[in-house]
């Protein structure tokens, strides 16, 4: 777009509509959300290691949340798990991630100037953000906010007299998740009609990195799920305020007889996971583009399997359609239907076993270099194996039977998807941060960063898998009520500890994150001797990413270490030498 | 005052941080050096410390597996539960061993081809026979797994549901479990929510044939080796009736019958043997109800056909409690 | 980007929009299916007759949209051929309302103690169609008053085209949703 009007402050940074100012602000306000979840996860770790005694974290709450003795109101606890799930899914790792990454990396790879409507795209910011306040304001309403889970399952997040939080609380969920999608599907409009136009001269399909695939894949996967939350949550709508019968039959809640009849509780888990697994991915994909990306870079290798790669994201975009199922095996589903979820979910691992073995391979006789960007990737693909064979169990459904609903999930998700995605999204942050802010962010402090981030999660998160195995159900305020559960209070304790030390840890990225914005070495233009289309853009932001004509594409992005080649490195718009095949 | 002193410190800590990476920043800079490039010293530790991390990490999930093993849920109490026991130790066995091969390979391989300046990366941007050959090992195993799952899965749904099958309804609300006995008929008479009232807190229709026998509960007699078939109704929000010793989980649904079949083959005393004097088969709930959700469960009981009988005979039945006692 | 491209990704915008507005009704259909398999007390319903007038009048508004390219073409003024697919639309609303007044002369309610959930269903459904109609109208407004200031030629009428593509789409999603409603 040749129009460029001179940006005053408002225009420059507030109402941008640059992709590139765009793309920080949602990672601004993604890393503040996460900071918020982060806290949350903190307040009730500590419960859990010392049910209902008070702590000094407790001082960040509202005072209405403890009780006289200064412990945690169980629930408050709910609430704590309910808002640190809606946060880290949606806020974090879909807006977050695919909302800084996708609209950071889009135009700068594929050589456009823009996104296919700046305004479009400004508008799901800002969407994003009206949402964010809604969902905070949420957290001081006087009976607190939603609380019946992340997944909102009616009737309790439907009636407020099974839990306060369904009042007023989940009103303002539903209407921030409401806006939260619309902004969702803004910019996956764009990100779609963006990659399918406006792609430079030579970057034909088979050309375009990885990170660029795997957010046209989740762009889609998002355009088709986002709706039907939407509908999901109309219906909730008109049950909760409007006294129609969707969901809710035969109810009597606190003594009080009501009259919806013939509804289904089940039908609303059916729309829910339709959106529901699809969302796992939409996390997850954007994490392995970006992983792809700085494992071929800094292996100084191609990525191994490029078509294969993207074979397997388009199939386990597919089969994340078909797999909705298990996560409602024991609600007392028709077995056969059962049967087919197990069989399509278990699909689903070959794919990933594929995309395992082609990093593997990636990194096989590599000349590895360790950013801390490096360092996450390796991370990703470790969370990756780890928490994806769990995945194995789950996924089959007479196994789901005892471990359902347990610490086992718990454990499961947050390795598989949790650190997998926000691996990759620190991945991305360190690795692009020299073209976000044209400084590069410190080494040491990277270094730091990773170690005791990795060595903290697989601390909290894998001996989830004994509490699960022990039979411990997730959300349960204390574990105090059965004895059977009596022998679990140290596994608690160490989960509790590494969860506050993994949590001081990332204290350490934003410090490093926000110095280096300010103070950072001067970065070169392609610190990284990358290929890709961004690293030729001036490293003083511009709106319109390149000063004269647009570069043209000549060769895919992976050539790293070709023979014959003088650097280990042949960026995008060199063109092929006489005789040169393209890999 | 607290407040204001950590606000202090912490404050004071992030101006020393400031300055420690500042300095460090412009002694390298001195030395002419780009302090944020990565050298083959860092490339070095940083693969070093990936092998001892890594291999770490492994240790580490040893270590749990040895030391936490004893936390573990007992062996399974009823017979589908055997099967499903089995299932596990085979499906958890190979993913044991897929991850005790996958990630030493990523950690090693992170170490071993750690980056030199010398050094130059091997060009191979794929391969057909190995991407083949990593596609349909997968694929075998996983077709061995799903067709073991689904005969488990099958044979613990499918339940044969006999003349002899015990039927017991469990009924759920924020925040306890009631059980209803069939009574002699084992017939359940009809309930609805409607006829919730006073005494009759399961709303069971006393007009019908098949209630007069039935018997309310606040635990669970079963008797050992006899098929039972719980029924579960709900009356406010979704819960899950959880029993993990048995391997049986159920969700009870508002507006929705649902039910799960299994045989009880351990009694209540060979447990407490094998576990201790404090053991109890206990039911609890596995989905989010409400502020008391970590706090609803019922007791079972599984006990000889001598046993159970004295119990049951000291229950009252239904048509005495609710329509006789005033 | 040059007018051609640009053409085309706006349009682009809207077809992925209008993949997922039908996500949100197939989602919404697939609902109304599962529940209709499940429910004991499913009422059925007559559908009234103002839907079916109203199904000619949608119909008969997009069969109109044709008529511009050619009129176009041969540099005629459309104003009153946009103008009566605006009446048509408005029309189109009127009789959904009186649809609905009439359902509820059966006794078929949205919400409330006498309602069941079909009717509820029938109800949504027919409401989320006339809220993106609503979207339409304002489009068709807009055409309306540019086509009277004869702002349209063959080569520059994107936003017509566009509005007409949304029309269709909805003719065509309302004609889905009659004959499920009439036929399912």
């Amino acid at each position: 777009m040749s129009e460029h009007h001179k940006e005053n402050f408002i225009t420059k940074y507030v109402f941008s509509m640059d992709h590139k100012m765009i793309a920080k602000q949602f990672l601004l306000t993604g890393m503040f959300m996460a900071v918020v979840g982060m806290l949350m996860s903190a307040i009730f770790r500590v419960q859990l290691a010392n049910p209902g005694e008070s702590s000094i974290l407790y001082n960040l709450l509202p005072s209405t949340w403890l009780n006289d003795a200064g412990g945690l109101n169980p629930d408050k606890y709910l609430a704590l798990v309910t808002m640190h799930g809606t946060i880290l899914v949606f806020w974090v790792l879909t807006a977050g991630l695919s909302g800084t990454f996708a609209n950071f990396l889009i135009p700068l790879q594929i050589g456009a100037r823009d996104m296919a409507s700046g305004f479009l795209n400004m508008l799901s910011y800002w969407f994003f953000f009206i949402a964010t306040v809604v969902l905070m304001s949420s957290l001081f309403v006087e009976s607190g906010p939603a609380s019946g889970g992340w997944t909102i399952y009616p009737p309790l997040s439907a009636l407020p007299q099974a839990i306060p939080g369904s009042g007023t609380g989940m009103t303002l969920w539903l209407i921030s998740i409401t806006l939260f999608v619309v902004g969702s599907l803004l910019g996956g409009l764009n990100y779609i009609v963006t990659i399918l136009n406006l792609r430079t001269i030579g970057m034909t399909m088979k050309r375009l990195p990885l990170t660029v695939w795997a957010l046209l894949i989740t762009a889609i996967l998002g355009v088709l799920s986002f709706p039907v939350l939407l509908s999901c949550g109309l219906l909730l709508v008109f049950d909760r305020s409007f006294g129609t019968s969707f969901y809710l039959s035969d109810i009597i809640i606190n003594g009080e007889v009501l009259h919806n009849e013939g509804g289904s509780p089940i039908l609303f888990e059916h729309l829910f996971w339709f959106l529901g697994h699809p969302e796992v991915y939409i996390i997850l994909l954007p994490a392995l583009g970006i992983v792809s990306e700085v494992i071929a870079v800094n292996s100084r290798k191609p990525i191994f399997g490029y078509k294969a790669m993207v074979g397997a994201l388009l199939l386990i975009a597919f089969l994340s359609f078909i797999v909705w199922g298990h996560h409602m095996f024991m609600t007392g589903m028709n077995p056969f239907l059962g049967s087919v979820f197990t069989f399509t979910t278990l699909l689903i691992a070959i794919p990933s076993a594929v995309k395992v073995f082609n990093y593997l391979a990636t990194l096989w006789r590599g000349n590895i270099r360790f950013t801390p960007a490096m360092l996450f990737a390796i991370g990703t693909v470790s969370a990756f194996i780890t928490g994806g064979l769990t995945g194995i169990i789950l996924g089959d459904s007479a196994l789901d039977i005892n471990v359902h609903d347990t610490y086992f999930v718990v454990g499961h998700f947050h390795i598989v998807m949790g650190l997998s995605a926000i691996y990759g999204m620190f991945a991305g942050v360190y690795h692009w941060f020299p073209k976000m802010y044209g400084r590069m962010m410190n080494k040491h402090l990277g270094y730091i960063h990773f170690w005791g981030t990795f060595i903290c999660a697989y601390g909290v998160f894998f001996p989830m898998h004994f509490l699960g195995l022990a039979g411990l159900p997730r959300r349960y305020y204390s574990n105090s009520a059965f004895p059977m559960f009596d022998g679990l209070s140290d596994i608690n304790a160490l989960i509790t500890f590494f969860a506050l030390a993994g949590a001081i840890v990332q204290a350490i990225f934003l410090f490093n994150f926000f110095y280096s914005i300010f103070k950072g070495t001067k970065a070169s233009q392609n610190p990284w001797k990358s290929n890709t289309l961004e690293w030729t853009t001036p490293i003083e932001r511009i709106h319109g990413n390149w000063p004269g004509e647009l570069p043209v594409v000549k060769r895919w992005a992976y050539d790293y270490s070709k023979p014959g080649a003088e650097e280990d490195f042949i960026i995008q718009t060199e063109p092929l030498k006489d005789g040169e095949i393209e890999h | 005052m607290t407040n204001i002193l950590i606000f202090i410190i912490v404050i004071l800590v992030i101006a020393t941080l400031v300055q420690i990476v500042r300095v460090g920043e412009l002694l390298s800079e001195i030395k002419n050096k780009d302090v944020n490039e990565v050298s083959d010293k860092d490339n070095n530790t940083q693969g070093l410390l990936f092998l001892i991390v890594g291999f770490g990490f492994l240790i580490f999930v040893v270590w749990q597996m040895i030391t936490w093993n004893h936390l573990l849920l007992p062996p399974a109490s009823s017979v589908h539960g055997t099967q499903i026991d089995l299932l596990m130790k085979v499906s958890m066995g190979l993913i044991i061993v897929v991850f005790f091969i996958t990630s030493p390979m990523l950690f090693y391989f992170a170490f071993k081809y750690r980056g030199k300046k010398s050094n130059n990366a091997y060009f191979l941007s794929h391969n057909n026979k190995l991407e083949v050959v990593w596609t349909v090992i997968p694929t075998i195993i996983l077709t061995v797994l799903i067709i073991f799952g689904l005969k488990t899965w099958d044979n613990a749904m499918n339940v044969e549901v006999t003349e002899s099958t015990k039927l017991i309804e469990v009924y759920a609300k924020q925040y306890n479990w009631t059980a209803r006995y069939s009574g002699i008929d084992n017939k359940l008479g009809k309930a609805n929510y409607k006829l919730v009232k006073g005494k009759n807190t399961l709303g069971v229709d006393m007009l019908d044939v098949n209630s007069a026998d039935d018997k309310m509960a606040r635990e669970v007699h079963l008797v050992v080796n006899e098929p039972v078939l719980l029924k579960f109704r709900s009356q406010d929000v979704i819960h899950s009736a959880f029993l993990p010793h048995f391997r049986v989980q159920m969700n009870c649904v508002p507006g929705i019958s649902t039910q799960f079949g299994f045989t009880p083959n351990k009694t209540t005393a060979q447990m407490k043997e094998s576990e201790g004097e404090d053991f109890e088969y206990v039911l609890l709930c596995n989905k989010i109800c409400g502020a008391s959700h970590f706090n609803m469960q019922m007791k079972f009981i599984v006990e000889t056909q001598e046993e159970y009988d004295i119990w049951i005979a000291s229950q009252d039945n239904l048509e005495k409690k609710l329509l006789t006692q005033k | 980007m040059d007018i051609a491209l640009r053409n085309m990704v706006k349009k682009q915008l809207l077809w992925i929009s209008l993949a997922a507005i039908s996500m949100f009704f197939a989602s919404m259909l697939s609902a109304f299916i599962v529940e209709k398999a499940d429910v004991g007390n499913w009422k059925e319903f007559i559908l009234p007759n103002y839907f079916v007038f109203s199904t000619g009048v949608i119909i008969l508004s997009s069969l109109l949209l044709f008529f511009i390219k050619p009129q176009l073409k041969k540099e005629k003024s459309i104003f009153s051929l946009v103008f009566s697919v605006l009446i048509l639309g408005i029309i189109f609303s009127y009789f959904q309302i009186k649809g609905w007044q009439q359902l509820t002369n059966q006794g078929i309610f949205l919400t409330g103690v006498g309602s069941n959930i079909s009717g509820s269903f029938l109800y949504i459904l027919t409401l989320t169609h006339l809220l993106h109609l609503v979207g339409g109208l304002v489009g068709l407004c807009i055409s309306t008053i540019k086509s009277k200031q004869n702002l349209y030629s063959v080569n520059n009428y994107l936003g017509l085209e566009l509005t007409a593509i949304y029309w269709h789409f909805l003719t065509v999603l309302w004609v889905i949703l009659f004959a499920f409603l009439k036929f399912y």
